[in-house]
């Protein structure tokens, strides 16, 4: 099962996507004015990677296809396919 | 071209902001300084009335302060009216809310009033660190920076600047978020989860949309 979640392309946003494009991992692809960032099972992103700051860090997920996320605090942001 | 052809096709989004924002208080005293003398809001228009029809209604002052824009926040005073409620409890001079309220829930309800740029910002809170109403907090949410105070009468006011401006992505993503939140409200079990994970639905079925309405505004970037 693949987890993959969205993420708007806002310059506040780009440490995210930069931490996702950064794991050979991840795939990470635009979707309109998103980012699909997707992983084979589990996707971790390292909060203090992406240098997000509190608001931008808690509103960063756009979306969840077939995924839940396990795990959104001051330290990572974990996403599992469900 | 016949009359009905020069006919002016009006938007359908027809409104201009704020023409004014109304609210009660006990202490018109307090309010006009926290408004006029403090945050220096000209006042701009008052209606002294004897009553308003019925019976028991008081007479009362109805107050208007300019807050830019042509737009007003206005106040009713009533002769005589004691303020309702139990006033140790959370709320301001409109409602006393159960005493279990969070503050979250009450600080929600505000008025956010807008400034151009950070000059301005500090302005406003200089002005207000020097009076009976300091700053009690001053955020940068990456996108917006603001203080907030409580006026004389409890209600919190917000002035707030932007950093950026808002994109047409975070446009686009506004509407669909909002498509997501009515679905799932309605659907009976609305959580950030579910709202997700129906986001993520309209996303890509929306993504075409997005992109076709992109094309003209690449082409037109192409002529020099």
């Amino acid at each position: 099962m693949t987890a993959r979640l969205f993420v708007l392309k806002t310059p506040e946003n780009q440490g995210v996507v930069d931490v996702a494009e950064g794991d050979p991992s991840i795939s990470v692809v635009p979707v309109g004015p998103y980012f699909s960032i997707s992983a084979p099972s589990t996707i971790v992103i390292d909060r203090r990677a992406t240098g997000c700051r509190h608001a931008v860090w808690y509103s960063a997920v756009a979306g969840l296809d077939q995924s839940v996320i396990t795990q959104h605090d001051k330290d990572a942001l974990r996403v599992e396919a469900r | 071209m016949s009359e009905q052809e020069l006919e002016v096709v009006k938007p359908e989004h027809r409104v201009h902001g704020v023409d004014h924002a109304a609210f009660p208080t006990f202490n018109p005293a307090a309010t006009v300084r926290f408004y006029r003398d403090i945050l220096k809001f000209p006042v701009v228009h008052s209606i002294c009335a004897a009553g308003w029809g019925p019976e028991d209604h008081p007479d009362f002052i109805h107050f208007f302060f300019d807050i830019g824009n042509d737009d007003r926040i206005a106040f009713f005073y009533y002769f005589g009216l004691e303020p309702f409620g139990d006033q140790s409890a959370p709320g301001d001079a409109w409602a006393r809310l159960t005493p279990d309220t969070p503050l979250f829930f009450k600080n929600s309800r505000h008025l956010a009033i807008h400034v151009n740029d950070e000059e301005d910002l500090l302005e406003y809170r200089k002005r207000l660190d020097a009076s009976e109403w300091p700053v009690e907090m001053q955020v940068t949410h990456e996108t917006i920076e603001s203080i907030y105070t409580h006026d004389p009468n409890g209600y919190m006011v917000e002035i707030t600047r932007s950093l950026r401006p808002v994109t047409p992505e975070e446009d686009f993503d506004a509407v669909l978020t909002i498509d997501a939140l009515v679905d799932v409200f309605e659907a009976g079990e609305p959580t950030l989860d579910a709202l997700l994970t129906r986001k993520a639905e309209l996303i890509v079925a929306r993504a075409e949309q997005w992109e076709s309405a992109q094309l003209p505004i690449r082409d037109s970037e192409l002529i020099p």
